[in-house]
């Protein structure tokens, strides 16, 4: 029997800690793997995956989407020739207009609660009629209210930390009083890890960050100077597979394969 | 004159009236029951209307969120799908969703003797 689809949140506190870069390249790594991946931009206050994919040709955005004006068929673009000997990937685009960002800024309560609704209907959907087996949301960080829609819609929520003090608190403020109380099942991804993470010193970090948040550590991603130099043009799990961060993508993705 | 028209019909049917009117007042009598279980901070003037968004699951006491949650991912459901999904009683579920439909989170609405709760989601489903 086919393994039913999960939805996987990546969310952090803090903005730039690396969640559109793993987002892309986790999807982009399963889709490597055969499967069928849709990757949704549901940070509408910046949303970067209509450019960072180099997508201009979108009709229907997930903006609309969440209003209600289309269904998401209409949302979806085909992009699994971006990824060559792999499954089908597809990607749901925010407006990146400044006018759809305000628009998206000034909703009240009750369309907040309709988009909730307009986000769990994905599961049945996509992943109960289309048959995706991930469906994963790349969020704005913080408790924004997208972002929180898209956690309690999510199977696991992966939260992308740095070694940023201010970040270490406000992640173990997110575990306890976000993740936590939607019993979400939360793993954590420390990014730009200054030390080696198979020495000695990697494993302290890792040991150090497990005491620290109390849940799974999904992976430690070393501060790589090529991935900074890609400006985010690069989806390595498909460019360079033979780079280091390709093969944490997959260590990470047969962890999410496995308990997911 | 309503009673009078109700006296008319059979009495199976007076019956099933008094039953269905004995289940309602049984699931009042739960909700006061769990009101005074948590003390008086959940409870709030009943509220017509409020939308259920994720920031007020957040604020909302960890039992209550519990089974929001739950209709939220189901959509329309009976306490007993609901309890099959928290892993609790039925009547607490009950009570718990009676708490929410007084606080204006939830509509109920009766079908035969089924009592359904859903989430008001107006032009969109």
């Amino acid at each position: 029997m086919k393994k039913l689809g999960k939805i996987l949140a990546v969310h952090s506190y803090k903005g730039g800690t690396g969640k559109t870069l793993l987002s892309i390249n986790l999807a982009a790594t399963f889709v490597k793997r055969g499967k069928k991946v849709c990757l949704f931009d549901l940070d509408f206050r910046a949303p970067s995956l209509a450019n960072l994919l180099k997508v201009d040709n979108a009709s229907c955005w997930m903006n609309d989407y969440l209003n209600g004006t289309c269904e998401i068929d209409r949302v979806l673009i085909d992009l699994s020739s971006r990824i060559h000997n792999g499954g089908q990937l597809f990607v749901a685009f925010a407006n990146p207009a400044t006018e759809a960002i305000r628009d998206m800024s000034a909703k009240d309560r009750k369309w907040e609660m309709h988009a909730l609704g307009r986000i769990l209907a994905l599961r049945e959907s996509l992943i109960g009629d289309k048959g995706f087996d991930y469906l994963i949301f790349d969020t704005s960080p913080g408790l924004q209210y997208s972002s929180i829609n898209a956690i309690v819609s999510a199977d696991l929520v992966v939260v992308a930390t740095t070694s940023d003090r201010s970040d270490v608190n406000g992640t173990q403020r997110m575990l306890h009083e976000l993740y936590e109380l939607f019993e979400k099942k939360t793993d954590v991804v420390l990014n730009k890890v200054m030390q080696d993470v198979s020495s000695k010193s990697g494993k302290d970090v890792q040991a150090k960050l497990q005491d620290m948040y109390r849940v799974p550590i999904l992976g430690l991603i070393p501060c790589f100077c090529d991935v900074m130099r890609a400006e985010g043009g690069i989806i390595f799990a498909q460019d360079k597979p033979e780079h280091p961060f390709t093969k944490i993508l997959n260590e990470m993705a047969d962890t999410i394969d496995k308990t997911a | 004159m309503a009673s009078q028209e109700i006296l008319n019909k059979k009495p199976l049917h007076v019956l099933e009236k008094i039953k269905e009117n004995l289940e309602k007042l049984n699931e009042k009598m739960e909700v006061m029951i769990e009101l005074q279980k948590h003390g008086k901070q959940d409870i709030q003037p009943p509220l017509t209307d409020t939308p259920l968004d994720v920031m007020t699951l957040l604020s909302m006491p960890d039992h209550l969120r519990k089974t929001a949650m739950t209709l939220c991912r189901l959509g329309r459901a009976t306490a007993d799908e609901i309890a099959q999904q928290t892993r609790r009683a039925r009547a607490v579920e009950s009570a718990y969703l009676n708490q929410l439909v007084l606080m204006g989170y939830l509509k109920k609405e009766r079908k035969g003797r089924k009592a359904y709760f859903y989430v008001e989601r107006e032009n969109q489903g």
